[in-house]
């Protein structure tokens, strides 16, 4: 404390203009700074900011809207409160450390009523205190000026460039140019293209650049017009090409390329022709990006090979995550990966046992045909065959899905624990057979049935006959959508789990046991996301199966608002790249990968926004409600 | 009420010219009043001992409740010169002697207290033992004790649960037991000014539930 700060103690503190909190009330200090945006406040702003509180007390059922004398920033000490729009909403509950404004409220969102629903102590930043302290306080100002939503949309959009984009473009460009006379003839050219295996080649003249020719141009300008083999080749190249200088970025040439639709790029040192930089070569460019690991997949000869390229994946998502990839982008990566693993096993095993007899389909389920697959999967597939099959084909399917379930499972796709594989009788057969199942679980839908239902009704062809798939698929949302007890059975099924929020927005997490004090992410976070947004996209019978494509067309069919399917997105995207942000770190730690996260170790606006997105989940779980099991509790 | 004007006309030659005079000028609210319509100073002290003959005050803090609602400008903490040691008590209240020196007087805190009460309805959790030691201050300094009107939070709780008939046990009446119930938050510290508030709050919860919307007079409060 310095000498200006330590007054007589007989002199009034709170004069105004003098900073003078007692160091007695440090208690309501720190219990505002640990509260948001309160802990954005330098000290000494804290300090005068407490002394122009006024303790209040109320009683449940005591109500704020827009009548409410004293607006002012109301922080709940104790207690808990409930905002509700004019239809009788729930927009939010709030507990300890959590604030609202009424005026700002009504001002924004309409007509808006708190009412306290546990006897509560709050503090009232009067109106005049609260905003000169969004005037004097840039990020004080900023955590008021959006709805919770939008401040989750940030969140779950904001994507930092990854560093590899920044390098310099000379470090991905090719050196071995192909360099010719204007004079050479068209045909000339050709065949040092063809003998060099290169796609370009520059015309020059001595030093200068006159031109560049590609494939392309051969194709379009020569061969397309039937030209004499013996035409110059600067009657066909493009004159005065566009150029780079090796010290641009390969981010700004790839938006270059990208934007005017060039595929070869000459690359300039100090003016002077240097090399070339195609899109495959930005592409290949860097050694963990996922296309490159995906390619090489398809290379491999054994099951041993493949599992040892697949053995880094989880460094790699770290790579990935920490470069700034979101979840979104991660678990489609991984499920290409699981993708491309799958048919290269499946073409390894038809090298052996030779063509398939009829037509069939290799056919993913659950998260993989969602294309929301995570580290740590395990397989869930099955296998749907033409309806001309005959007994004696049967045996090539069997071997085909043993073969291609113990590569996977070699591989780090452990064996489902519920036996939905191929390799299962029961997830190897006819279309005909498969469609009489599917339409038996819809009008008998017993407990069994839905769990089978929530993994099997999310399907995509993987391999072979498509049409298949979508044969299967068709039969199953029409069951679906005409079916409203199977409906209602679902929407149990997705109601069962409640986000993991105590009335008080405080977080649930398990008392004891292995992850005592942690909340799973995947049970509680996920898995109610997707299996509402399941039960919408049957009951309005659309074929997507990726959860977001499946808001998306909701939303674009007005089965759903465009408010509540961005927001449920939002909140998927949120919990996704927590849970994958969480593995990244059990990864670097050399933990066992899992899904469960104690909600303490999230940092403050984290957590918020953890919240923010159990409460739209909870909020999506009570529309279901509504539509589905209306009458039925 | 009136029989502390009575009380007062007794002394009054005595503290002419006094704080104590010029607290005392400041009329009194009505008993009939709203409790929201009163001013309440709100006052914990902290002393040496329990027994007004052994100790002595070490410090006084105050808050003030108007309009039903406690504004944190209000907030004073005064720390008295202490005449003997502190002793063992320093354990309890985190009060060392090295800090107490720098304190102020008895005298000088207990005018300070004279100005912030004038017209005021003083208010403790256990009245009685706060009082005894303002009083004998107040007794040595002005010839006289300071008679003003007091709620007790500690007495308006035991009624309370006296006429719901709820038994009580030990413990049942300490501050934060008595917040507890009106789901008031512990303070992690102690110290007289933060238990001024929180018995501030206490007060506020009380009343607020006592009147559920309707009128609480401040008689039925004393």
């Amino acid at each position: 404390m310095s000498n200006a700060d330590s007054q007589d103690p007989l002199s009034s503190p709170g004069a105004v203009g003098q900073p003078a909190l007692s160091p007695e009330l440090a208690p309501v200090a720190e219990f505002l700074q640990q509260t948001l945006p309160f802990n954005e406040l330098p000290l000494s702003e804290l300090y005068r900011t407490v002394d122009r509180i006024v303790v209040q007390y109320y009683c449940r059922g005591e109500v704020f809207n827009k009548s409410t004398a004293e607006k002012g920033l109301r922080i709940v000490r104790s207690g808990a409160i409930e905002i509700r729009d004019s239809d009788n909403k729930l927009l939010d509950r709030l507990g300890e450390g959590e604030s609202f404004h009424i005026g700002g409220l009504n001002a924004e969102r309409g007509e808006v009523q708190a009412t306290v629903i546990e006897d509560a102590l709050c503090y009232l930043l009067p109106d005049l205190a609260y905003s000169q302290l969004r005037e004097s306080n840039r990020t004080f100002d900023r955590y008021f000026s959006g709805q919770r939503s939008r401040r989750l949309r940030r969140a779950a959009r904001y994507q930092p460039e990854p560093n590899t984009m920044m390098q310099e473009v000379r470090t991905v460009m090719s050196t071995g140019l192909v360099t010719v006379a204007p004079t050479d003839s068209v045909q000339q050219v050709a065949i040092v293209m063809a003998e060099r295996r290169v796609s370009s080649a520059f015309i020059v003249d001595g030093e200068t650049l006159l031109g560049i020719v590609t494939d392309r141009d051969l194709r379009t300008r020569f061969v397309a017009r039937a030209l004499p083999g013996a035409t110059a080749i600067s009657e066909i190249m493009t004159p005065d090409p566009e150029t780079i200088d090796a010290a641009d970025t390969v981010f700004g040439t790839t938006l270059m390329m990208t934007q005017r639709g060039y595929h070869h790029l000459p690359v300039m040192v100090d003016g002077e022709l240097a090399g070339i930089v195609t899109a495959s070569d930005l592409i290949l460019a860097k050694q963990d990006d996922p296309v490159y690991l995906v390619q090489h997949i398809s290379r491999q000869k054994d099951v041993q090979s493949i599992r040892e390229l697949v053995s880094g994946m989880s460094n790699l998502m770290v790579q990935w995550v920490n470069s700034g990839m979101r979840a979104q982008q991660v678990s489609q990566i991984l499920t290409a990966i699981s993708d491309a693993i799958t048919v290269r096993l499946i073409q390894l095993a038809e090298e052996k046992l030779g063509p398939a007899p009829v037509p069939w389909c290799w056919t993913g389920f659950g998260s993989q045909a969602r294309g929301e697959q995570l580290l740590g999967a395990d397989q869930d597939n099955g296998i749907i065959i033409a309806d001309e099959a005959r007994e004696e084909h049967l045996p090539w399917y069997k071997e085909l899905a043993e073969f291609v379930c113990h590569g996977l499972n070699e591989c780090g796709y452990i064996f489902c624990p519920g036996g939905i594989m191929a390799q299962t009788d029961e997830w190897r057969q006819p279309l005909a057979t498969w469609q009489k199942t599917v339409r038996r679980w819809a009008t008998a839908p017993t407990p069994d049935a839905v769990m089978r239902v929530s993994i099997f009704f999310d399907l995509r062809s993987i391999y072979g006959s498509s049409q298949l798939c979508s044969e299967l698929q068709k039969t199953m949302l029409e069951q679906a959508s005409r079916n409203s007890i199977f409906l209602a059975a679902l929407a149990a099924n997705a109601l069962d789990v409640k986000p993991p929020l105590g009335i008080f927005r405080r977080f649930v997490v398990d008392r004891d046991g292995e992850h005592r004090d942690s909340l799973d992410l995947k049970k509680r976070g996920v898995l109610p996301v997707t299996e509402i947004v399941r039960l919408h996209a049957l009951a309005h019978q659309l074929p997507q199966v990726n959860t977001n494509d499946r808001l998306k067309a909701l939303a674009a069919g007005k089965h759903m608002t465009i408010v509540d399917s961005r927001n449920l997105a939002d909140a998927l995207h949120f919990i996704q790249h927590q849970r994958i942000k969480h593995q990244c770190e059990q990864i670097l730690r050399g933990k066992k990968v899992t899904n469960f996260l104690n909600p303490r170790d999230l940092p403050k606006m984290a957590k918020e926004q953890l919240r923010d997105a159990f409460t739209i989940i909870d909020e999506a779980q009570s529309a279901v409600r509504q539509t589905y099991r209306a009458g039925m509790g | 009420m009136w029989k502390l004007r009575l009380r007062r006309r007794l002394y009054t030659r005595r503290v002419s010219g006094t704080a104590l005079q010029r607290c005392w000028q400041v009329p009194l609210p009505y008993t009939s009043r709203d409790w929201r319509q009163v001013s309440f100073l709100v006052v914990d002290a902290e002393m040496s001992s329990l027994d007004v003959n052994e100790g002595e005050l070490l410090s006084v803090g105050w808050v003030v409740i108007e309009n039903g609602a406690i504004a944190l400008d209000s907030a004073r903490h005064y720390l008295i010169k202490a005449e003997n040691s502190v002793g063992q008590s320093a354990v309890i209240h985190n009060l060392r002697d090295c800090e107490l020196s720098e304190a102020n007087t008895r005298a000088e805190v207990l005018t300070r207290f004279l100005e912030a009460a004038a017209g005021k309805v003083l208010v403790f959790h256990n009245a009685s033992l706060d009082m005894a030691f303002l009083n004998s201050v107040s007794r040595r300094e002005f010839d006289a004790p300071i008679l003003m009107p007091c709620v007790d939070t500690l007495v308006r709780e035991h009624k309370l649960l006296n006429r719901r008939e709820v038994p009580i046990k030990s413990g049942d009446l300490r501050l934060q037991a008595c917040r507890g119930r009106y789901n008031l938050p512990p303070y992690p510290a102690h110290n007289a000014l933060l238990d001024a508030l929180a018995t501030a709050e206490l007060l506020v919860a009380h009343a607020k539930h006592r009147s559920a919307g309707q009128k609480l007079s401040l008689g039925e409060l004393l």
